[in-house]
Order: C-alpha cells, then structure tokens, then sequence
C-alpha cells in the first residue's frame, strides 16, 4: 500500500472518531448545562480545555459564553478542530483516496460533508438533534466501513487511527473533569456532584456499561478506574492500547516473528503500564501525572508510525520526491 | 411536451422541421410525453443532487478546502446515433488514429513526410507539443496515442466533421460513463422499447490497454499518475483508478533507481511498469522537461527510454494536435495510408500563410478564431458574437504571432433539445468519443456528448458553462414507421 494512501486512511478516522467525540462532549455538556445550579462549575470550558484548543478560544472570544464555546467547537472555521473541519478533512482525505475506499463509505462521508456544508434545515434544528446526527453519521460511516472494506492494510490503518483518536480522547476528557475540578489528590472520593461523572461518563459513551459493571454508587475513582483500566469496554483506554498493539503487529506482517522494532516497543511498554497496575496505584502516584505521561506516549507513538509508514524516510529519495504537501493534519 | 419546441437554423438532431420528429424518435418521445415536462424538470433536480453525492464535481480553482466544487451540468434528453451512421465514424476514427499514429512515429523517427514537403518541417518544429528529446525513440507497440479523445461535431447539414483531435491527456470519459449511471437510475422509462449499446465495459478496456504496453511481464503494475486533488479532472482520475481497481498515484508516490520506476509503499519500494499519466508532458520529469516541476518523477524519462517503464500517452503527442497541424490530418491519411478521409476536417486558414491571413483578417466578424495550444475553449474569438474591440484586438495578435492562430468558419452546430431554464430548448451539441489502442483498436459506443446549455452560445466547454448529456447509439433498422398523434 503506497504511503501517502495509508497515511489518508489514519487520518480520515482519526478525524471523523474526532468529530464524533466533540459531539458527544456537546451534546452532554448542554444537557448537563441545564441541570447546573447557577454559580455551580460551568462545564463549557473544560470542554475546550479537553480538546487542547485553549489558546486559540480566548483569543477568537475574550469574554466567552456557553453560545461560543459550542459554536467554536462545532461550526467554527477558524478552529481546525472544530466538527465542521474535521469532517472537511476527513473527506478531503477521503477525496485523495477514492479509489481505496468502498463507494458506499465515500457517499457517506461525502453526505455528511455537504449537509454541515449547504444545508439550510440541518442548522435550523434544536443543537441536540445537530448533534445527535452528527454523532449518527459518524458512527454509520464507521459501521459502513466495518462491512464493507476488506481486512487488508487499509482496513488496519484505518482501525489504527481510529483506535488512537479515541484512547486520546478519552484520556483528556478523564484528565479535564479530573484535573479542573479536583486540584488536590486528597480531595478524590470527595465532595464532587454526581451529575458531573454521570455526564463524564455519558460523554465517553459509556454510562450504562459503567452501571453495569458494578451496582454501585457512582464515584470519581471508579468512574476513572473504568475508562482508564477496563479490559473490556471498547472506549477505554486499555481497551484501545491493546487493539492498537494488536494492529501494529498485524500491520507488521512477519510470518515469523522476530525481535520487536522501536514501535512495537513502544506500543507494547505502553499496553503493560496500562494493563498491570490499579487505579488506586495511579492516584498514589498522581492521576494527572500519570495521563500527561500516556498522552505523551501517544504523541511518540503517532510520530513513530509517521516515521514508519507514512513518510517512507528510509529510502533514499531524490530531491523532486520531497514534498510537504500534506493536508493539514492537526495533531491534537 | 414538445408543442413550443422550434428547432432554430441549421441542423436539428430531433425535428427535421416544426412538428416533424425524426424517423427513430417515436419510442423516446412516447416515453418523454408520458413523463411530462414537470417530471422531467424534478428527476433533472434529483440528478444533479444524486452526482453530487457520488462526488462527480470538478473544482474551479486552487484554493485548498475551501474550492468551489459544481458538477458538470446534465442535461437528462439523451443524444440519438443511429448504428449504421456510427459505424462509419468508428472506421473514420481508426484511420484517422492510425494515420496520426505513423505520423508521430515518422516526426520522431525518419521524418519522410517533412523531406518530402507533405507537411511543412517549420510548422511541427515551431509547434508546442514538439518534443525533439522524443527523437529516435521507439515507444511500446510501435504505438504513441493510447488514449484518444476526437471532437466531432455536425455542421448546419447533418454531416460530421472533427473539430478537435485530442491526444495528450482527453478528459471527460468520467462523466460519460456517470451519466449512463444516472439516466438508467433517475430515468429508466425513457430506455423502453429500444436497446441502447451499453457502455460500462471501458475501463475493462482501458485497462486491458495499458496491461498491452508492457510487454516484458505478464502481470505488469499498472498506476494511474494525477496531479493530485487541486486538478479540476481530479474526480476523472480517482474514478478510472477505482474503476480498474489500480493504484492512483501522485508524483511523490514514485521515484525512479537504476532505470526503473518504483513505488512507496509500507513495505518499502514496489515497482511499476506502466504509467497511464494525467499530467502533461512538461510536468513529467524536471531532468528532462521543467525543471520546477513537483508533480512528476526526476529520471522517469531515462527509465521510459531504458524501455523499463511505459507511459501512456507516450510524451509528445501534443504535436499533432496543435491546431495548426491538424490542418494537415487529410493529407497524413493520404500519404500513409493512401485512403480518402471517411471524416472531413472543419475547412482551417493558417495564419501563418499571408493568404490565409489577409482572408482571415479581412472576415473576422464572420469566423472562429483559436489559439493553436489552447484548450478548453479558451483564447478563442467568435466571430459573429464578437465586439468591434474584441476583434481589433485579435487583429493585433494574429499579425504580432500568426503561428499561433488558426481560423475557421462559424459552423452552425447540429442541435439537441435541453432543458434550458425550465423549458425545452434547441442547444448546440459536440461529441467526444473515446478511442483505445493498444494491440488493437477499441472505440466507446458515442462518447461525451458536450453541450452548450446558455441559448444561443456555440461553446461547449465545461469551462465555459457547457454541460453534458447521455449519447445512445441505437439501431434505427428496427425502429417503427412513426406516425403523429
């Protein structure tokens, strides 16, 4: 599979799963918004911390309201991150690969593409039926592909971006909520509403699993022990980590295994810290600290399959061949 | 449906006169009456939103994301060949293919036909798409144009004639073949009671084609070169690639060692033996062509002169369809293949003959003038729908650079009725059929049929506000008597 082709795959999945993820934060933060008590933590700009688009709010809207943060989210052209641009670069990826993907994924990206592009009823509709569409169409390009496209490279590059967007996200929403309205370690377990890890856990999809799991009272250090640690849950980050490792190796290929390169390295240190320890061993050591460590590891693991796979480096390349013409893509 | 439709001057391909349909009509115009002209206009709505989801647009301009993506206007009345008429243009499309063809290997090779004065040697040598470092070259099959596109166009008597011969990179095939898609989906009423000669089988053949000209493997990887998703053919390219099921590459796909042309792929370098390439000639290798190109391969050429690679169209084909060249098609099939044309020329004056000139300069208010390395419809005067400023200012230019220009009679183009702002209307057409040589010949049934959808205006150019339409070749021997109800 050429390079460039492999490249577009991870990317359009990265960016719908990302488009999808911004929706689901949306969508349960203006739920959650209606419960809040007045003077009770807004949950809007943890949402732009969640996403790492800080920065660039405060300068578009020094005095932001709940409206702005979730139109910069959603339909902001400014915002590369914003659901609009996602979806545009995933199909602009798409638009480059065509002849790779089935048909049927195309149209389905291509649809959502120019309903958010041109349609006049799409956003007159209430903010939650946007947002719940969005979401749908993200989730029925997914499910179009998943029988669809054949089990080759492409169906592996396209499961590796997938997988890696989401274990970033859910790892940053966890650590936002976390890090934002609990300062101290001390305070874990404390004093913190109810309502705040119900629509935590409602934004990661993963409430009713999370009920299932165990008949208990919800509480902060299960709520992350869950999306952190669950072996099971498709949204976790241990869940993602081992799929990850998983496709790497298959991407890999070796009919007889041999010793494992720098990525698979990588990839595997990762799956073990994540597999062999507690969530009460993480908050001894510090919660935050330990998900600014993974998100680095997934920063390094991006820029190793970069390297591996996408750019070809390790060829020698005549001067001509060098090119940067690469579509935007934001690392998050 | 057709009460108010008035066929205009010259040649109407529905309507002999008012209220006389052509003989092999009668299926279609039940079925199109039985439709009705608001039905007509709904289906013709949903069309265009269904070839906008299937992403059959093409791009207006380079900007990025934000580039302003249209489909190629469709018009839903299908365009009537009968079977014996196209037979004829099929051989008249071989001949002139296969006279081109030696033609492009004579200019590169021994150049009998300038030595002996048949076609002027200043001519080819001054001519854009004049490649000398193709001199002596013998490309795969002995063959140069793989990939043909002719515009033939009907003049105010019904009789065909080329107008254009298209042989570096012809687009359009795309959109031929998505219309037939879209009439058997939104309009399947209008396919009964008569066989249209299907058309799906050409990327089979296209790629059976290019699979022909690499000889020194049995199982040759074929890729198709674009340059890239700005391209306004863009979606032609990704379309082909997907069709035939081969690899769309870009030129920073490829990068060529030790004489061969390899791929980058995530398992390193694979190699390629055959290029059907979307790029022009100038692009394909800054070594050789321009040097500031980035969407070609440096050493491509060395490795297509080392015969370990095949290019379709082979690099310098655009010699003989500069337009001042094509005035010399008739007699290349005389010197070659000693054979009369089956197809005319549109009669040409070559400025750059002080004859010609005089007479061009003198009537320019009555002719077509184009550049002749133009395309797209554009660098062109129309005579007749031309300001007095327009035309001095063509005067000027045709007498600064006469090599440039070409000049030829306004033709009164055969029309087709469209829908043109709601209603029927008698539009200009031209038709583009597609021909493929590799071992042997194969031409598409019709073609693109092009047509100018803003009344009144000769130019078909997607560029310039034309669109397109279905193109049918039927049997007109089993078609009833028609009798007017």
């Amino acid at each position: 599979m050429l390079s460039r082709v492999a490249d577009c795959l991870y990317w359009i999945n990265r960016y719908v799963e990302r488009a999808e993820n911004i929706s689901r934060f949306v969508e349960v933060s203006e739920a959650m918004a209606l419960d809040c008590p007045p003077g009770s933590a807004e949950p809007w700009l943890p949402l732009i911390e969640a996403n790492g688009d800080r920065e660039l709010f405060d300068k578009l809207h020094p005095s932001a309201t709940p409206e702005d943060v979730v139109s910069f989210l959603v339909r902001n052209e400014e915002n590369p991150n914003s659901i609009i641009n996602c979806i545009a670069f995933a199909r602009e990826n798409a638009r480059q690969i065509r002849e790779v993907i089935t048909t049927e994924m195309w149209e389905q990206l291509n649809d959502i593409y120019w309903i958010l592009q041109e349609s006049t009823t799409f956003w007159k509709e209430p903010g939650q039926e946007q947002l719940r569409n969005i979401r749908r169409a993200c989730q029925l390009f997914y499910g179009i592909t998943d029988s669809t496209l054949s089990r080759d490279l492409s169906w592996q590059f396209s499961r590796l971006g997938r997988l890696l967007e989401r274990a970033e996200k859910t790892s940053r929403i966890l650590d936002v909520k976390y890090f934002l309205l609990l300062p101290s370690p001390d305070e874990v377990g404390g004093v913190l509403d109810e309502l705040q890890w119900i629509s935590l856990l409602r934004s990661a999809g993963a409430y009713q699993m999370f009920r299932q799991s165990r008949q208990q009272a919800i509480e902060p250090k299960a709520v992350a022990g869950f999306l952190l640690l669950n072996p099971i849950f498709p949204r976790s980050v241990r869940y993602c980590l081992e799929r990850i490792h998983e496709t790497l190796k298959i991407i890999r290929g070796e009919s007889v295994p041999g010793a494992p390169d720098e990525l698979e390295c990588l990839s595997g240190l990762t799956l073990a810290r994540w597999s062999y320890t507690s969530i009460d061993a993480l908050i001894a050591e510090g919660l935050h600290e330990a998900i600014d460590s993974l998100q680095s590891d997934f920063n390094q693991l991006h820029e190793q399959i970069e390297q591996r796979y996408f750019i070809t480096a390790n060829i020698s390349a005549s001067p001509t061949t060098l090119s940067s013409a690469e579509l935007p893509c934001v690392p998050a | 449906m057709f009460t108010e439709y008035r066929p205009t001057r010259g040649y109407d391909e529905y309507f002999s006169a008012f209220d006389q349909p052509r003989s092999s009509l009668q299926p279609l115009l039940s079925s199109l009456g039985q439709l009705g002209l608001a039905e007509l206009n709904r289906n013709h709505a949903a069309a265009g939103m269904l070839l906008k989801r299937l992403g059959a647009t093409f791009r207006l301009n380079d900007s990025g994301n934000k580039g302003v993506e249209r489909i190629l206007p469709f018009d839903p009345l299908p365009r009537l060949i009968g079977l014996a008429d196209w037979q004829r243009l099929e051989q008249g499309l071989v001949q002139r293919l296969e006279a081109i063809d030696q033609f492009l290997g004579d200019v590169y090779g021994p150049q009998k036909i300038l030595n002996d004065g048949v076609v002027p040697r200043a001519d080819v040598e001054s001519s854009q798409g004049w490649r000398p470092e193709m001199r002596d070259f013998q490309p795969p099959l002995g063959k140069w144009c793989h990939v043909s596109g002719l515009d033939l166009v009907r003049d105010g008597e019904g009789t065909w004639r080329v107008l254009e011969d298209n042989l570096r990179c012809p687009s359009g095939v795309a959109y031929f073949l998505e219309n037939r898609r879209v009439m058997k989906r939104m309009f399947p009423s209008l396919f009964s009671g008569r066989t249209v000669q299907p058309i799906d089988d050409y990327p089979s053949h296209l790629l059976q084609t290019l699979r022909e000209l690499a000889p020194w493997t049995d199982n040759p990887k074929v890729v198709l070169l674009t340059p890239g998703v700005f391209n306004s053919a863009y979606f032609e390219h990704s379309y082909l690639a997907q069709q035939m099921g081969i690899q769309l590459v870009e030129g920073r796909d490829l990068l060529c060692q030790e004489d061969r042309v390899w791929m980058r792929s995530t398992s390193g370098l694979e190699p390629v033996d055959v290029i059907y390439r979307r790029i022009d000639d100038d692009f394909l290798d800054p070594a050789v062509f321009r040097s500031d190109s980035m969407l070609g391969v440096r050493g491509l050429m060395g490795a297509y002169r080392a015969g370990r690679v095949a290019i379709a169209n082979a690099p310098g084909t655009g010699v003989a369809d500069d337009k001042q060249i094509y005035a010399y098609v008739p007699e290349m099939i005389r010197y070659y293949l000693g054979e009369e044309p089956i197809i005319e020329n549109v009669p040409t004056y070559l400025c750059s003959r002080p004859d010609d000139q005089a007479y061009v300069l003198a009537h320019l208010g009555e002719l077509v003038v184009k550049a002749v390395a133009e395309a797209g419809g554009y660098g062109m005067l129309i005579g007749p729908h031309a300001s007095q400023a327009e035309i001095a200012d063509f005067a000027e230019k045709i007498k600064a650079d006469p090599r440039n220009y070409i000049a030829q009679p306004t033709l009164e183009l055969s029309t087709v009725p469209s829908l043109s702002e709601g209603e029927l209307f008698p539009c200009h057409v031209d038709l583009r059929p597609y021909v493929l040589r590799g071992k042997g010949a194969w031409i598409s049934p019709g073609g693109l049929t092009r047509v100018a959808l803003r009344r009144g205006s000769l130019v078909v150019n997607s560029s310039q506000g034309g669109g397109c339409k279905d193109t049918w070749i039927v049997d007109e021997s089993s078609a009833q008597e028609f009798v007017p109800c």
